[in-house]
């Protein structure tokens, strides 16, 4: 099959042999002008040393040097995975008992995740100063009824970010796994069943492991996603943070002068965390698509 | 016994465990933007309960002009965008189609790296190479809409890819060449028509994306050019309720969005299931 379209479209056609690429040349001028020359030109910047002006690693070896810089990745990586992790525990409940509900049930909550998935960024940031602020409304009910947790509650810190990115974070993992609940076959259960294993042993040893290649691709985007959020962060917090998209962009952005060589290191740390994650979801999406062929 | 029971009982019945869960995740998820639209509503909310109802909020924003300049660049900005990539990827998928199939895995690898790349690195890579060049390039606007058009690359890609795959495009263009029509024109009149659908349904979802993008436009543009988000931004250390009040138009632009998306996508799964 694939041997005889191959054939019929290398076949000349009747006018100028290239003159099908034409069409392929607007795409490729704006991919090159603007995905491919930025990345380039931030890879330049940081391998161009910003105090020698010489090829080498020097703004690599200040960014990894520098408490900030160094306070900066740790914090983003430890924001990411944490909230990824609870992101991913609660949706996989979610995921569970929505695929047990009945259609009904199950398509209002899909309805409720579908529509607060969009919810992020500045709005959200901004929802979130009015419920847990310094004068938020949850802030005024802890202090009213004397529950320490919410009165003292400071959203300007890392602990109020990581509860915005445990938001955010929640309805898109959900929607990621609940597809793939619905490989877990019905027989399954009842074999468990007939075989008396106990509830925890068919969770444990039937469903996870089976899901275990769509959990971790979700995982990853998870990850990457909290990595390069910006604009919940931005929001709160302004520049007054150690986290790696608020450095970066403040290097290029500045109200003081632009500082290329360190941006571009700084970024290119997060291109390398960010290009990881995405290696480790295709290697489990494929995973996971070809344990569905064998099934 | 019971776990007998369990496993006999028709999962159509929703288990109260479940509905217990699934309320509280929904009630959590509901909460930020709940508040937000009743704070939008009164004077003051220093109590329990809030008080003094009021479309004071809404009025003030309805009525000030920088809201609506704010919206109409955030139009200008989707649909301009969005109808450039959609030019570009059908371009460049008849290359994929007719031409040179063995192009289809570069396609794909160029319109998924924005997935990776995400909005601060693409803002700041664009920055860094075109200001102060002094040319076209380095106008802002010009940045903006490149910068975009790259940025919803890959949901549209996907959407044109699958509408292609659908129709088996392949065929049909050489279906009508064998009654001698020309490939690019089998691909426009033949191939188009038939995708339109598919590719509706992606744009939408990236003309959502645009609309609730803060990091390019704030990096690129600013203040020079404020998008809804921007503005916001700009206005939350000002006014709480004239913010909570965009906070609330925005939630909803983008909601009836994606509930068109998600009609249109379910219809589509219907159809092709029948």
């Amino acid at each position: 099959m694939a041997k005889t379209s191959q054939k019929a479209t290398s076949r000349p056609a009747r006018t100028i042999p290239f003159a099908g690429y034409i069409a392929l040349i607007p795409f490729l001028l704006v991919i090159i002008g603007y995905e491919l020359l930025p990345l380039a030109q931030l890879v330049i910047d940081a391998f161009i040393g910003k105090e020698s002006g010489a090829l080498g690693l020097e703004n690599f070896i200040k960014v990894f040097t520098t408490p900030l810089y160094q306070q900066s990745i740790v914090n983003s990586v430890w924001i990411s995975i944490v909230s990824a992790i609870v992101g991913i525990v609660v949706a996989f409940l979610a995921a569970r008992f929505a695929y047990e509900s009945s259609p009904r049930v199950r398509n209002a909550f899909t309805m409720v995740l579908n529509m607060m998935s969009n919810f992020s960024g500045v709005p959200l940031a901004f929802a979130f100063m009015i419920l847990m602020g310094n004068s938020g409304v949850l802030t005024l009910l802890g202090q009213q009824w004397g529950i320490p947790f919410l009165a003292d509650f400071d959203l300007y810190t890392g602990q109020g970010l990581l509860i915005l990115y445990i938001y955010f974070q929640i309805p898109l993992a959900t929607l990621l796994l609940l597809p793939a609940f619905s490989g877990i076959r019905k027989e399954w259960r009842e074999a468990a069943t007939i075989l008396q294993a106990s509830s925890a042993v068919y969770w444990f040893r039937i469903v996870i492991p089976n899901l275990m290649p769509s959990i971790l691709g979700t995982l990853s985007v998870l990850f990457s996603n909290a990595l390069a959020a910006y604009a919940t962060a931005y929001a709160v917090v302004m520049n007054n943070y150690a986290l790696l998209p608020l450095q970066i962009t403040s290097k290029f952005k500045g109200d003081v002068q632009i500082d290329a060589a360190t941006g571009g290191a700084l970024a290119c740390v997060l291109i390398i965390l960010m290009v990881v994650c995405t290696l480790i979801n295709n290697y489990f999406t494929k995973r996971a698509s070809k344990g569905r062929e064998i099934v | 016994m019971s776990t007998k029971a369990k496993a006999a009982a028709p999962a159509k019945k929703t288990p109260l465990a479940a509905k217990i869960f699934l309320a509280i995740v929904a009630i959590y998820l509901l909460v930020p933007f709940a508040t937000t639209f009743i704070y939008s509503l009164f004077v003051e909310w220093t109590d329990i309960l809030p008080s003094g109802f009021t479309l004071r909020n809404y009025i003030e924003l309805f009525g000030n002009m920088t809201f609506w300049a704010s919206i109409g660049r955030t139009l200008v900005l989707c649909l301009i965008s969005v109808a450039i990539t959609i030019v570009l990827l059908l371009l460049a998928m008849y290359v994929v189609v007719a031409v040179n199939r063995k192009l289809g895995r570069f396609m794909q690898f160029a319109c998924m790296i924005p997935y990776a790349l995400q909005g601060v690195i693409l803002s700041i890579g664009i920055i860094s190479l075109y200001t102060g060049t002094g040319t076209l390039l380095s106008n802002r606007m010009v940045m903006l809409f490149g910068a975009y058009t790259i940025l919803v690359l890959p949901y549209i890609y996907q959407g044109i890819r699958n509408a292609l795959n659908a129709i088996d495009a392949n065929m049909l263009i050489q279906a009508a060449e064998m009654l001698g029509c020309g490939r690019f024109r089998a691909y426009v009149q033949v191939v188009l028509p038939n995708i339109v659908s598919g590719i509706l349904v992606s744009s939408l979802l990236a003309e959502s994306i645009i609309f609730g993008d803060f990091v390019l436009a704030n990096n690129i543009a600013g203040t020079n050019y404020q998008n809804i988000q921007v503005f916001l931004q700009a206005n939350m250390g000002k006014s709480s309720g004239l913010s909570s009040a965009i906070v609330v138009v925005i939630f909803v632009v983008v909601a009836i969005v994606t509930g068109i998306v998600l009609k249109m996508q379910n219809g589509s799964q219907k159809t092709a299931k029948e």
